[in-house]
C-alpha cells in the first residue's frame, strides 16, 4: 500500500518535465537562478572546510606516512624517517599484493554484474507486479537493505555453520548428502562464493529500488505508443527503457562498483581474509598489513594503490557525469 | 607534539629506570595527598567476578591514596585495542596481555622496563613460560601473572561404565584405544575441534618438531617437517574419535557448552573450563575428572603449551609509580595463592605451587607444566597469531587435504608472517 | 480464455515474485527465529525452520548484559547527530549545485565523487593520530565528525538529483510573490524535499549505526563510550559464540533500523526515485 501511495505521489512532478531531461530543462534551470555571486560559495563552504580537515588532511597523512618507515615504534615515539617510494617498491614487487590485486577485480566483477542484473530483473518485475505484489516485495527489499551489516554477517555465519547450519541440514535433507557436516569457511572457493552472496544479497535492495523508481518515471504513454507500433519487448526495453533509466543505472552501477571494491567489514568479521588469502582482497590486506602486521607505512600504500585503482575503473563514469555537468554549465 | 616530546624524553630516560612522564604528575598527585586513580586492563576471565572485587577491596584498604578502576577487555582484537592504547597520550596504567605478546609490544618502546625491580618481586622464582615471553632484548617488561596449559577434562562416569581407569593412561595409544572404547552410540569419545592449534602444538612438540625455527636471525615456519606432521597425523586420527566440527575452534561453539550437553566424554582444556561446564549443567557436578595429556611413552607426559599471562605498564601512563604498586600486589605470594584456587591457574612462582596441590585440575596441569613450551619469542610471532594459518592447515588437513601440501603452504605463510613485522 | 489467460502469464512472475521475497527475508527471519529458540535446540544436528519451543532467555542474556542501554544511547547519539550535521551541510552544498551556476562548480562534484571513494579503513591510523595530537582521543564527537564526512558526499549527491527533480518555477513565483529567496525555498521547496531528506538520512544512519572499526580503534580508555557494534562483537566473546544470545543482540540491534524503514518504507523509496533520476 505505502509503495503505491508513493508512486503516485512522485509521479506528477516528474512527468510534466520532458523525460529526457538534459537538455532542456537543464539548461534553462541555472540561469533563472541568480546564482552568482558569494553566496554559492558560502553554501558549499562548510561542506569543503570539512572535507579539506576530515578526508584531506589524513588523506595526506597517509600519503606521508605511505612514504615513510611507519611501524608501532613510530606510531609510539613519533620519529618515522622518510624513505622515498620503498613501501611502494615492496608492495608492487610482491607477487601476494598481485594476487590480491587481481582476486579484487575478479571479486568486484562477480558481484557488479550480479547486483546490476539481479537488480534489474527485480525493478521489472515490480514494475510488473500488482499492487499487493510490488508493496510486499519493496517491503522485503527495504528490510534487507536495512539489516546492519555486522548483524547480517553474523547470521550469515550461523546460516552457514558447518556443524548447526540451516543450510547443511537442508541441502542434506535434499539428498545432497555430502553438504552433511561440510564446513563452507574451510574451502576458499566455498567461503568466496559466500562473501559474494552475502554482498550481493546486501546490495541488490538499494540498487533494485533505485531502478523500480527510475522505471516508474518512464511515462507509459511512449510504452503505450510503442505498443501499438508493433515493438517487441526487448526492443521496447533497449529503445525506450534503457535510454531513461541509463544516468541512473550508471550511477548505480559506479556506486556498485566504489561498494564492492571497499567491502571489507563482511569479509572481516565472516573470513578474516581466509581461509589462506581466499577472500582476501584490497581493503581486507590493506588492513591486515596495518594493524594485525603494524606496517601501518606498507598498509597505507597498499590503499593508495587501491584508490588508484579504483579511480582508473571509474574514469569513464566520471567523463561521463562531466559531460553531463558540462551541458548544466 | 606534546606526546611526542613526552615519550622522547621519557624513552631515552627509561634506561635509567626514570620516566619523564609519571614522575611529575605522580609527585603531585601523592604530594598533595589527593588519592590517584589508576586504570587497569584485565582480560576476560583472567578473573572471576568475586576475585576481582575481593583484591580490589582488599588493594585499596592496603593503600588509601590510590584508586583502582578495573576494565575488562576482550581477546578479540585485543592487538589493535593494546596497539592504541600504547600510542595514547593517556594510556591505561596497568596491562594484562597474553605472556605471547609482550615482545612485539616491548620491541616498540611503548612499555616501561621493569628489569630493576625483578628482584624486588621474587624474579629468581618466576616460571619460565611466562618469564621468558616477558622480556625482550635482555630486559624484563612484562611481569609475570599466571599460567595455565592444557589438560584432558573426562567424565568420570562414562570412563567408569565403559571400565576405563583414567589413571591408567599414560601413553598415547592407551589415550586413543580408550577413546575408541568410549566413542559409541550418542557419545562422542573426545570432543576435538579441527582448529585447537595449541594442541597440536603439544602434539608437535612431541616429536620433536615445532612451529617455527630460527636460524641466523631469520625465522622460519616448520610445519612441514616430519616431525611436525606427524603431530599433525596424530590430532587427526584423535579428532576423528568425536563429532567436533573440522573448520572451528573450540570457542565456535564454546566446548564447554558442548561438553555440558553431557555426550561427549573428554575435551581438552584447561581445568577452568570444568567450572564452566557445570555452571551450564549443575548435573554433571562431581562427574569431571582431570589427567594430563598423554605423552609418546609413559614416562614423558605430553608437551603443551604454557598459557598465561602478564602485567605491563605503559610508558605513556602517567601513574606509573602507583601502577607498580598494584602489580607488586597483584602478582605478590599472597594473592597469588588465592588466584590459583580461585581460577584453577598456576601461580607465577615454581616455589608456590604447593598451594595448588589440593586442586586435582591444577595437578594435573602441574604434571604437564614440566613439559611446558611457548611459541617463538619474537615481535612477529603476533603476526603469525592474527591472521592464523595453522588454523587453515588444520582445517585443510582434516577435510582431506594433502598433508605435505598443506604443510608446506602453511609453513611458508608462517614464515613470511613472521617476517613482514618490521 | 481472456479470464485465464492473464493469471496463467503472471504465474512466473508472481513466483518471482516469491522467491524475492524469502530469499530476502529469510536470514532476517532466521536471526529473529534463532534469538527466540531455547540453546538446545540451536545447537541441535536437526535444525528447524520454525521453532518448536520459544523462549525469552536470549533476549534477557542481552539486554542484562553490561552496559546496553549505555552503548544504545551512545550509538543513538552519535549516529543522529552525524546525521543531521551531514544534512545540513549537504543541503546547502546541493542547493548551491543545483541551483546555482558558479565557476568550479564541477570541480566541487567531482571532489564529492572522490571523497565517495576514501580509503576509510586506512585513515583510521592518520585520523588516531590527528585525534591524539588534538585531544579527541576517546570521546564521542571525535566519532560524530567522522561519520559526518563517511555520509556527507552521498548525501550532497542524492540531495542535489532531489533538489533538481522541484521546479524552480514553484520557487521563482514565490519569489515573485514577494518572498525572499530564502524564504521561498523553505515554504515552497523544503516540504517536497522532505522525502528526500528522509531516504538519504536513513542512508546515513545506517552507515554511522553499523560502523565498527572506527568505534574500536578511537575509543579505547573511555569504556562508558563505546557503541554498539564494538559490544555486539565483544558481546560474542563474552557469549563465547552463543548464538541465540547473539542473534537476540543482532536482532535488538537490527530493530530500529528495521521498524525506521518500514514506517518509512513510501519515502525511502519516493526519495531515491527523485533523487536517482537526476544522477
Amino acid at each position: 500500500m505505502p509503495a503505491v501511495r508513493e508512486q503516485t505521489v512522485s509521479r506528477p512532478p516528474l512527468t510534466t518535465r520532458p523525460p529526457r531531461r538534459s537538455s532542456g530543462t537543464g539548461r534553462r534551470r541555472p540561469s533563472t537562478a541568480v546564482g552568482r555571486g558569494i553566496w554559492p560559495y558560502v553554501l558549499i563552504a562548510p561542506a569543503v572546510l570539512g572535507t579539506l580537515y576530515l578526508l584531506v588532511y589524513p588523506l595526506v597523512r597517509a600519503v606521508v606516512i605511505s612514504l615513510q618507515d611507519f611501524g608501532l615504534r613510530q606510531l609510539i615515539l613519533g620519529d618515522a624517517r622518510f624513505v622515498g617510494f620503498r613501501n611502494y617498491e615492496t608492495l608492487l614487487g610482491d607477487d601476494r599484493f598481485w594476487e590480491v590485486v587481481r582476486r579484487t577485480f575478479l571479486f568486484m566483477a562477480v558481484n557488479v554484474v550480479l547486483i546490476m542484473v539481479l537488480s534489474t530483473l527485480v525493478a521489472l518485475m515490480v514494475e510488473r507486479l500488482g499492487r499487493f505484489g510490488r508493496t510486499t516485495v519493496l517491503s522485503a527489499l527495504v528490510l534487507t537493505w536495512a539489516m546492519p551489516v555486522i548483524a547480517a554477517t553474523t547470521v550469515f555465519q550461523w546460516l552457514f555453520h558447518s556443524e548447526f547450519g540451516i543450510v547443511n541440514a537442508v541441502l542434506t535433507d535434499l539428498g545432497f548428502e555430502s553438504f552433511h557436516r561440510y564446513p563452507w569457511f574451510a574451502h576458499g572457493p566455498a567461503a568466496f562464493a559466500i562473501v559474494v552472496v552475502l554482498v550481493v544479497w546486501q546490495s541488490v535492495p538499494f540498487a533494485a529500488i533505485t531502478l523500480y523508481s527510475a522505471l516508474t518515471t518512464v511515462p507509459t504513454e511512449l510504452y503505450e505508443s510503442a505498443r501499438l507500433d508493433g515493438a517487441s519487448g526487448p526492443r521496447i526495453f533497449r529503445s525506450i527503457t534503457l535510454p531513461i533509466v541509463r544516468p541512473i543505472f550508471l550511477l548505480v552501477l559506479s556506486l556498485e562498483v566504489i561498494w564492492t571494491f571497499k567491502a571489507f567489514v563482511q569479509i572481516w568479521v565472516m573470513t578474516n581474509g581466509g581461509p589462506g588469502d581466499a577472500t582476501t582482497i584490497l581493503p581486507v590486506y590493506a588492513v591486515q598489513t596495518a594493524l594485525s602486521s603494524q606496517r601501518y607505512d606498507l598498509g597505507s600504500a597498499a590503499s593508495m594503490v587501491t584508490v588508484v585503482l579504483m579511480s582508473g575503473v571509474l574514469v569513464l563514469y566520471f567523463r561521463q557525469m562531466f559531460r553531463q555537468e558540462d551541458e548544466l554549465a | 607534539m606534546k606526546l611526542r616530546l613526552c615519550a622522547g624524553v621519557s624513552a631515552l630516560l627509561m634506561t635509567a629506570g626514570l620516566s619523564a612522564c609519571s614522575s611529575s604528575s605522580d609527585a603531585s598527585g601523592d604530594g598533595s595527598g589527593k588519592s590517584t586513580t589508576i586504570d587497569v586492563w584485565l582480560m576476560r576471565d583472567s578473573v572471576s567476578a568475586e576475585f576481582q572485587s575481593d583484591f580490589v577491596k582488599g588493594f585499596e584498604a592496603a593503600h588509601p591514596d590510590i584508586r583502582v578502576k578495573v576494565q575488562i577487555q576482550e581477546w578479540d582484537g585485543i592487538g589493535e585495542k593494546v596497539t592504541a592504547a600504547l600510542a595514547s597520550n593517556d594510556a591505561p596504567d596497568v596491562i594484562e596481555t597474553g605472556n605471547t605478546q609482550v615482545a612485539q609490544f616491548a620491541q616498540s618502546g611503548g612499555l616501561l622496563d621493569l628489569s630493576g625491580k625483578a628482584g624486588e618481586l621474587g624474579g629468581q622464582n618466576w616460571l619460565k613460560g611466562l618469564a621468558e615471553p616477558g622480556s625482550y632484548g635482555g630486559k624484563q617488561y612484562g611481569i609475570p601473572y599466571y599460567a595455565a596449559n592444557r589438560v584432558v577434562i573426562y567424565r568420570t562416569d562414562l570412563f567408569k561404565k565403559a571400565g576405563i581407569d583414567a589413571t591408567a593412561i599414560k601413553t598415547r595409544d592407551q589415550w586413543i584405544a580408550a577413546t575408541e572404547k568410549l566413542n559409541t552410540g550418542g557419545t562422542q569419545g573426545i570432543y576435538l575441534p579441527g582448529q585447537n592449534w595449541y594442541t597440536l602444538a603439544g602434539f608437535v612438540w612431541d616429536e620433536g618438531g615445532d612451529l617455527a625455527t630460527e636460524s641466523g636471525g631469520k625465522w622460519k615456519g616448520s610445519l612441514d617437517t616430519p616431525e611436525a606432521i606427524r603431530g599433525m597425523e596424530f590430532y587427526q586420527k584423535l579428532q576423528a574419535l568425536g563429532r567436533g566440527p573440522k573448520d572451528a575452534d573450540e570457542a565456535n561453539p564454546p566446548q564447554a557448552d558442548v561438553m555440558a550437553k553431557g555426550k561427549v566424554a573428554q575435551v581438552v582444556s584447561t581445568p577452568g573450563g570444568a567450572n564452566v561446564v557445570i555452571q551450564s549443567n549443575p548435573a554433571l557436578k562431581g562427574k569431571l575428572g582431570f589427567f594430563p595429556i598423554p605423552g609418546k611413552t609413559a614416562g614423558t607426559p605430553g608437551a603443551v603449551f604454557t598459557g598465561g599471562s602478564d602485567l605491563v605498564i605503559p610508558t605513556a601512563s602517567t601513574k606509573q609509580d602507583a601502577a607498580y604498586t598494584f602489580i607488586r600486589e597483584l602478582t605478590g605470594d599472597t594473592w597469588q595463592k588465592k588466584l590459583a584456587l580461585a581460577m584453577s591457574y598456576v601461580p607465577n612462582k615454581t616455589t608456590l605451587a604447593s598451594a595448588v596441590a589440593s586442586d586435582p585440575g591444577a595437578a594435573a596441569m602441574a604434571v604437564g607444566a614440566a613439559e611446558g613450551h611457548a611459541t617463538p619469542n619474537t615481535p612477529g610471532w603476533a603476526a603469525v597469531e592474527a591472521k592464523n594459518p595453522i588454523k587453515d592447515y588444520m582445517t585443510a588437513v582434516l577435510t582431506g587435504g594433502d598433508v605435505h601440501k598443506a604443510a608446506t603452504t602453511a609453513s611458508e605463510a608462517i614464515t613470511a608472517a613472521m617476517n613482514s613485522g618490521s | 480464455m481472456s479470464t485465464t489467460r492473464p493469471r496463467v502469464r503472471r504465474l512466473p512472475l508472481n513466483a518471482a515474485a516469491v522467491v524475492t521475497v524469502v530469499v530476502c527475508l529469510f536470514p532476517v527471519y532466521w536471526m529473529v527465529a534463532t534469538a527466540f529458540t531455547p540453546t538446545r535446540d540451536i545447537q541441535s544436528d536437526n535444525p528447524r525452520i520454525i521453532p518448536e519451543t520459544w523462549t525469552l532467555d536470549h533476549f534477557r542474556t542481552a539486554v542484562g548484559a553490561a552496559g546496553f542501554g549505555l552503548f544504545w544511547r551512545n550509538s543513538i547519539l552519535v549516529t543522529l547527530s552525524a546525521v543531521l550535521l551531514a544534512l545540513v551541510i549537504a543541503l546547502g552544498a546541493a542547493y548551491a549545485v543545483a541551483r546555482m551556476r558558479w565557476r568550479g562548480r564541477r570541480q566541487f562534484m567531482l571532489m564529492v565523487f572522490i571523497a565517495q571513494m576514501a580509503p576509510w579503513e586506512s585513515l583510521i591510523i592518520p585520523v588516531y593520530i590527528i585525534s591524539r595530537d588534538t585531544g579527541m582521543l576517546d570521546r564521542l564527537p571525535t566519532l560524530t565528525l567522522v561519520y559526518f564526512m563517511m555520509t556527507l558526499p552521498f548525501t550532497v549527491i542524492v540531495l542535489r538529483g532531489f533538489i533538481g527533480t522541484i521546479p524552480p518555477e514553484l520557487e521563482e513565483s514565490a519569489q515573485v510573490d514577494g518572498c525572499t529567496r530564502l524564504g521561498a525555498f523553505r515554504h515552497i521547496a523544503f516540504p517536497l524535499l522532505a522525502p528526500g531528506l528522509m531516504a538519504t538520512s536513513l542512508f546515513g544512519y545506517i552507515t554511522a549505526w553499523n560502523e565498527f572499526a572506527y568505534a574500536n580503534f578511537l575509543i579505547i580508555k573511555q569504556q562508558d563510550h563505546r557503541t554498539l557494534p564494538v559490544w555486539l562483537s565483544s558481546f560474542q566473546n563474552v557469549f563465547g559464540t552463543d548464538w541465540g544470545a547473539t542473534m537476540a543482540a543482532s536482532t535488538l540491534f537490527a530493530a530500529p533500523a528495521l521498524v525506521v524503514f518500514l514506517l518509512l518504507q513510501r519515502h525511502v523509496t519516493a526519495g531515491f526515485a527523485a533523487g536517482a533520476v537526476k544522477g
